[in-house]
């Protein structure tokens, strides 16, 4: 027996020790877990609830003062003040056009009843915000005549109002039309002729053509090569499968500078073409200015015809009059601040609500009709009231025009990263600086994106090389014919690094391969500056940047896209590389041992394998575009700018345009509102739906993915 | 601790019987392995090659090759005629080249970093690490099979006929003649005619590796490469592959690697045992396992040494 014990005293184990015990982790991790998700839920709930209860009807309450003062209004909020600490109610009264503040705190003990009058009623107008009031009369007035009273008293008024309120609203919607439309056309037409003549006054004013010329003789030197890479071919097609039969590379390296050379022979020719047009004189001008003249003055005819028009239904329009008075101080609601004496015209409601009255049904119904203007009009008001439609367009245009940019841009890096680049030190160097990229703030790549993007490229866009660094034309074509031939260089030098087949690279090898990378880095130099300093190229839109007005040169939606997929290009390349590493090298082996080219595998196998993971990256990068607003502030966002990026007339998508954003949207109501109460609750709202377009978006973008696997894969996997 | 125990016991009872066969430098017991201690020396000495290889055509010219790998040579100064329209094995322990020697022919080596390679190989008469020589059009001559199954990822269709796609080839009519009729002589083409649109990651090992074999053999290549092409498969699907290199054996060259000495006797005509990236006996594969003529080889291929 104590035999036993001995040997047991001499293996046993110690206890368990009360560290070892792991029940306590359970719980730890499930509860930091359980925080997380609950913090999460936590601000979806709080978005959603805050935000779908803005359009729900609230009671209009009549309230009555100890000073005996009474007003309308709809309570918003109910707190203790900070300094007194008395209980105070938040009263929105609207009726700003009489000149008080929309918004008013009463404190509690002040009020000494109040009451929900069935015929008080919610005027949502076209301008000056909301209005309370009660339906008095609806009258139809004619000029030098006496008034038609339509409908009078409260029950009779909102009967009538709903048998002519529709139509009032399509004649104003008309009339709108109208005036973007058809006005909107002839305007744009009239500032094209006057474009048209500017430029021609432009070009008239410089007159270098004589500078193109010179090309012609530089044309030359790229025919002659081009020409005897040509013949050299022809002459050696005999000798076996490759030119030379001795060596590869030198069949290689003739056809591909007869390549490198008929491509810079067509650039030439592009560059000093001499079927670009003559440039005006003083005389041809003149007829230009003459046809101009008479091409406006039929314009401005066509413009006075719609006015007429458009005056002719607006006066129909507005006969039709709706009196709501506020009970205190009788007045009704005007037309606007400046026509105070008149009522209000029918068509200017967008909505009635006559709240106290509303059954359930009928709440649902202002709800939903509430959202619908939501999401399908233009914003009124400094953003506080209307619609957020153009905002909708901006950011989902925004986000896809992003994603099409980052994803191939990413995915052609990361490609080159994995697949080409021989895996060493640089790679390692280039691998960490893509990742700390993406730490970098946002609002730095705002103002890359505005420098870089708006100012210098845009600018370039607009007019072109800035004046000052311009070259002269026979230093510019000398640089030019010195770019073509170092293309060739560092194409034979990249030809002659690689060692022969079953060899070890050789120093000449090597330093063929030095050679080629600073022959490359040059030409890069040289192509950029072949570009910023040519003398040949003037803008695009030479006539607008030099009236102040850059169409590219400034802030809009093309650099706002090319600025967020710069910032979200990091995630794209690591999803990328990581999917493309994932692909099995017995995968690429089969492909080659089929004959196939590297080319050929990475297109044909790599790239299918690894589109899954690459989705993921443009989904991620999307995810993180759409979110972002700092650097949208400086590159392109704007408060308000109602014209579509996207429309039915050429060229369709108007990527020179700022745009809105939800994102910017939100910072503008919370924080740059006029009537910061008014558009408080529109915070949530928008908040609701930026997380829902983002969501659509991203789920859009997994069902793609989903899909995409589905069909990728076998039933096994 | 359970290692020791285990040891213990085994050296108590029944293992040094197997020991004593095993190799031993110098010659183990009375058997003397010249050709092998020569090898394990450093040394090359001049393989054992019978007529019958050296009578026939060859289609593949091996002259003086040596491989490195960076520093390690892999491949000592091979010289081998692989004979026209028959079936050859590559046998030998492992890390004997057997392998590096088949990516040799169609210079999949080239992928690995650090290759270097002396002497020449000639396929029909064309060298072919000639520096002229483009190494894809190489490698549409010959068809590879690789140890493990390795479709792509897409239908079986289009999986065997890759090799016609790369080539550029569009016409329904052949690919669909093409992909039929490389099934056909793979031997799958009962099982996967109704299935041909499908992934071909969803059939068995067996099955998939008989695919390859379709895309291998599609674009006729005038040598067939198989690298050890069964050692992931079980043996039903074994049995399936071997009878279709029989098969296929008909109609093209064929140069396999192969671990299973069985395997080698029943499918080829002709075998070379390597050993240290060296031929140690290389003939008729009749010959080869029943009257070798090296006492090593008759050890090796009875499962006695390696």
């Amino acid at each position: 027996m104590s035999d036993t014990n001995t040997t047991h005293a001499v293996h046993a184990r110690r206890r368990t020790l009360p560290s070892a015990i792991g029940e306590p982790m359970v719980w730890l991790t499930g509860g930091a877990l359980v925080v997380c998700l609950s913090m999460i839920v936590m601000l979806v709930l709080l978005v959603v609830v805050n935000g779908s209860k803005t359009f729900w009807p609230r009671a209009i309450e009549q309230v009555t003062l100890h000073d005996g003062e009474v007003f309308l209004g709809v309570a918003t909020e109910h707190e203790r003040d900070v300094e007194t600490g008395v209980l105070h109610t938040l009263y929105r009264v609207g009726n700003r056009d009489i000149g008080q503040e929309s918004f008013r705190w009463i404190d509690d003990e002040q009020i000494s009843s109040i009451e929900t009058p069935d015929d008080a009623v919610m005027l949502e107008r076209e301008a000056w915000g909301v209005w309370f009031g009660v339906p008095e009369s609806i009258v139809r007035v004619h000029a030098g005549q006496e008034d038609t009273v339509l409908a009078h008293g409260s029950g009779d008024v909102l009967d009538a109002y709903k048998a002519l309120h529709k139509d009032a609203r399509k004649t104003k919607a008309k009339i709108e039309q109208l005036k973007k439309v058809e006005l909107g056309s002839i305007n744009s037409e009239i500032e094209a002729l006057r474009l048209s003549i500017r430029q021609a006054e432009i070009e008239a004013s410089r007159g270098d053509r004589g500078l193109i010329r010179l090309g012609w003789v530089l044309w030359f030197v790229f025919g002659v090569l081009a020409v005897g890479c040509v013949g050299l071919v022809y002459r050696c097609r005999d000798m076996g499968t490759e030119l030379g039969a001795s060596n590869a590379r030198q069949g290689e390296l003739i056809r591909t500078s007869g390549v490198i050379a008929a491509v810079m022979l067509v650039l030439a020719m592009w560059i000093a073409g001499p079927w670009k047009g003559q440039v005006v004189d003083e005389a041809q001008l003149e007829t230009m200015r003459a046809d101009a003249a008479t091409s406006e003055a039929a314009l401005l005819v066509e413009y006075d015809e719609v006015i007429a028009q458009i005056r002719e239904i607006e006066d129909v329009d507005h006969e039709l009059r709706l009196v709501i008075v506020e009970p205190t101080s009788g007045h009704f609601s005007p037309v606007s601040q400046t026509l105070g004496d008149e009522p209000m015209y029918v068509s200017q409601v967008v909505r009635l609500v006559q709240a106290n009255t509303l059954s359930t049904r009928g709440k649902l119904g202002v709800f939903f009709s509430r959202w619908w203007e939501y999401l399908s009009t233009n914003p009124r008001e400094a953003n506080t009231e209307g619609g957020v439609f153009p905002v909708i367009v901006g950011t989902v245009i925004l986000t896809l025009l992003l994603t099409i940019f980052v994803t191939p841009m990413g995915v052609i890096a990361a490609l080159y990263l994995r697949e080409y680049a021989k895996q060493g030190f640089v790679t390692s160097l280039i691998r960490i600086a893509v990742n700390n990229l993406a730490g970098v703030p946002s609002i730095v790549y705002g103002v890359f994106g505005l420098g870089f993007f708006c100012y210098t490229v845009g600018g370039y866009v607009d007019t072109g090389a800035v004046e000052s660094a311009r070259m002269g034309a026979t230093g510019w074509w000398g640089m030019f014919v010195l770019a073509g031939v170092l293309l060739i260089v560092g194409f034979a030098a990249k030809l002659w690094s690689k060692p022969n087949p079953g060899k070890l690279p050789t120093s000449f090898n090597k330093w063929m391969q030095r050679g080629s990378w600073l022959v490359w880095t040059a030409v890069l130099v040289l192509v950029v500056m072949l570009v910023t300093r040519t003398p040949y190229f003037y803008g695009f839109f030479e006539a607008r940047a030099q009236d102040g007005t850059p169409t590219f040169g400034t802030r809009g939606m093309l650099w706002a896209a090319l600025t967020l997929a710069l910032l979200t290009l990091p995630v794209v390349i690591v999803a990328t590389e990581e999917a493309i590493a994932a692909v099995p090298n017995s995968m690429r082996e089969g492909s080659y041992g089929c004959g196939a080219s590297k080319w050929q595998t990475i297109w044909r196998i790599v790239l299918p394998g690894a589109m899954p993971g690459i989705l993921t990256g443009a989904i991620l990068a999307m995810a993180r575009g759409a979110g972002e607003v700092a650097p949208l502030m400086l590159v392109g966002a704007v408060k308000l700018n109602q014209d579509l990026p996207i429309s039915t007339q050429a060229p369709f998508i108007h990527a020179d345009q700022s745009f809105m954003h939800l994102g910017f949207h939100i910072f503008d109501l919370g924080f740059q509102s006029p009537d910061s109460q008014a558009a408080r609750p529109l915070v949530w709202t928008t908040t609701l739906l930026f997380l829902a377009i983002v969501f659509a978006l991203n789920f859009t973008a997994i069902m793609i993915r989903s899909r995409l696997r589905a069909k990728m894969a076998g039933p096994t996997v | 601790m359970t290692n020791e125990t285990d040891s213990t016991n085994t050296a108590e009872s029944t293992q040094p019987v197997i020991r004593s066969v095993a190799y031993t430098p110098n010659g183990g017991g009375d058997q003397a392995y010249e050709v092998i201690d020569a090898i394990r020396r450093g040394e090359n000495p001049t393989p054992t090659v019978h007529p019958e290889v050296l009578e026939s055509d060859s289609v593949i010219n091996v002259e003086k090759f040596n491989l490195w790998y960076t520093e390690t040579q892999a491949i000592h100064d091979i010289s081998m005629k692989i004979p026209r329209g028959a079936v050859t094995a590559l046998i030998g322990p492992s890390g004997c080249g057997k392998s590096t020697l088949l990516r040799s022919i169609n210079r999949m080596n080239d992928l690995v970093e650090g290759v270097r390679v002396e002497g020449g190989i000639s396929l029909n008469d064309s060298p072919i690490y000639a520096p002229s020589v483009d190494v894809i059009s190489l490698r549409k001559r010959l068809g590879m099979v690789f140890q493990k199954p390795n479709p792509f990822p897409m239908s079986i269709f289009e999986n065997v006929v890759y090799p016609l796609r790369i080539d550029g080839e569009r016409r329904k009519e052949v690919l669909e003649e093409a992909c039929e009729k490389s099934l056909r002589s793979a031997a799958i083409w009962d099982e996967v005619k109704d299935r041909l649109k499908k992934s071909a990651l969803g059939l068995s090992g067996g099955q998939q590796q008989r695919v390859c074999i379709a895309r291998a053999i599609v674009a006729d290549p005038e040598v067939l490469l198989l690298d050890e092409p069964c050692s992931a498969l079980d043996p039903v699907a074994t049995l399936k592959i071997e009878e279709l290199i029989s098969q296929i054996s008909e109609r093209y060259t064929v140069l396999i690697v192969t671990h299973n000495m069985q395997q080698a006797a029943r499918v080829s005509d002709f075998t070379a045992f390597m050993y240290l990236g060296r031929i140690v006996e290389y003939g008729p594969t009749a010959t080869l396992f029943q009257t070798p003529a090296l006492i090593e080889t008759e050890h090796y291929v009875s499962g006695r040494f390696g």
